[in-house]
């Protein structure tokens, strides 16, 4: 079975991915760093709040696309698009405020 | 205060035809009656990798699962239909009209609640050196408040020089004794441009601004944002 706080946990790393891509845009280096910790915070305190929930297979299956989509953005300015994107979707599948 | 049109140059000729696209209509026109899931899937595609029509609808499934009424589903296939035909455009088209979408989502918004509504136009106060860019949307209303806003693709595009430009609007405009509502409004997550705005506001009082972001642009037309 599958938690919704694992399935977080997998949600922040892939976050964490598109930071690496986007840190070529080097004069938003703060902004990135504060964007990265804004969603990483909201996205954890709903594990906080139903980490422990099994998780929905359709809610499984639309992180798995979300990564899917995550790991071919290679564009820098894109990646940084994503990372308000990837959390809202995110958000959005466990019927979470985006 | 008044309103104007700006001084002719190449840029404006060439933005005014991406405005014209037919597909910046047609998107405009499914995002104002669009939920905000379904406008967060629209930006999401806009701005993805090309991607197989089903990882979407698998991404989205509060917008195309079992559970979904067709009708619902079928306005959400529809804007994800529209989006992919954005995202097939070259990168700097994309970009392009990406940006007009926004604008003239934003103009029929608010056109629901006040009017009229103008693009790309100036606005001028006596004795004050008359701005450079135009705003992307006007309310030129003599008889109440009349409004002035910028619209943004992402929260990257606030920066400083954007909201000074609209706060000193507003307080040139206070200085004659108007009301001018001045706003920014953003196809992003409101998180997102919180953060922004907290970096690039500066000494721009909080909320002299006011910001509109992708989960409140029905408030635009004076309405709360949809489920």
């Amino acid at each position: 079975m599958v938690t919704v706080g694992e399935l977080i946990e997998r949600a922040v790393a892939a976050h964490a991915r598109l930071g690496l891509v986007a840190e070529e845009v080097e004069d938003e280096a703060t902004y990135l760093a504060d964007l990265q910790a804004a969603w990483a915070a909201r996205l954890r305190a709903v594990a906080a709040a139903r980490g422990g929930e099994p998780a929905d297979p359709a809610v499984v299956a639309a992180l798995d696309a979300a990564e899917a989509q995550v790991d071919r953005i290679a564009d820098p300015h894109r990646a940084f698009d994503w990372l308000s994107t990837l959390p809202q979707v995110v958000l959005l599948s466990l019927g979470e405020a985006p | 205060m008044r309103f104007a049109d700006p001084r002719p140059d190449g840029r404006a000729i060439v933005y005014a035809a991406i405005q014209a696209d037919p597909l910046v209509d047609r998107c405009a026109a499914a995002l104002a009656d669009a939920s905000t899931g379904q406008r967060i899937l629209a930006r999401a595609v806009m701005n993805g990798e090309p991607a197989d029509p089903a990882e979407w609808r698998a991404m989205f499934p509060a917008l195309f699962g079992a559970a979904v009424p067709a009708a619902e589903g079928a306005r959400s296939q529809a804007i994800l239909d529209l989006a992919l035909e954005v995202a097939a455009r070259g990168e700097e088209s994309r970009s392009q009209v990406r940006g007009a979408i926004v604008e003239a989502l934003a103009e029929r918004l608010v056109a629901r609640r006040t009017g009229p509504v103008r693009r790309e136009r100036r606005i001028l106060f006596d004795g004050v050196a008359s701005e450079i860019h135009p705003y992307d949307l006007t309310v030129e209303r003599t008889d109440g408040v009349a409004e002035a806003w910028d619209c943004k693709w992402g929260a990257r595009g606030i920066r400083a020089e954007v909201l000074h430009q609209l706060d000193d609007a507003r307080r040139h405009a206070v200085d004659e004794g108007a009301t001018l509502l001045v706003g920014l409004v953003v196809f992003d997550a409101r998180r997102s441009c919180e953060v922004r705005l907290l970096r690039e506001r500066g000494p721009v009082a909080a909320g002299a601004v006011k910001l509109v972001a992708i989960e409140q642009l029905d408030r635009l037309a004076g309405g709360r944002p949809a489920a």
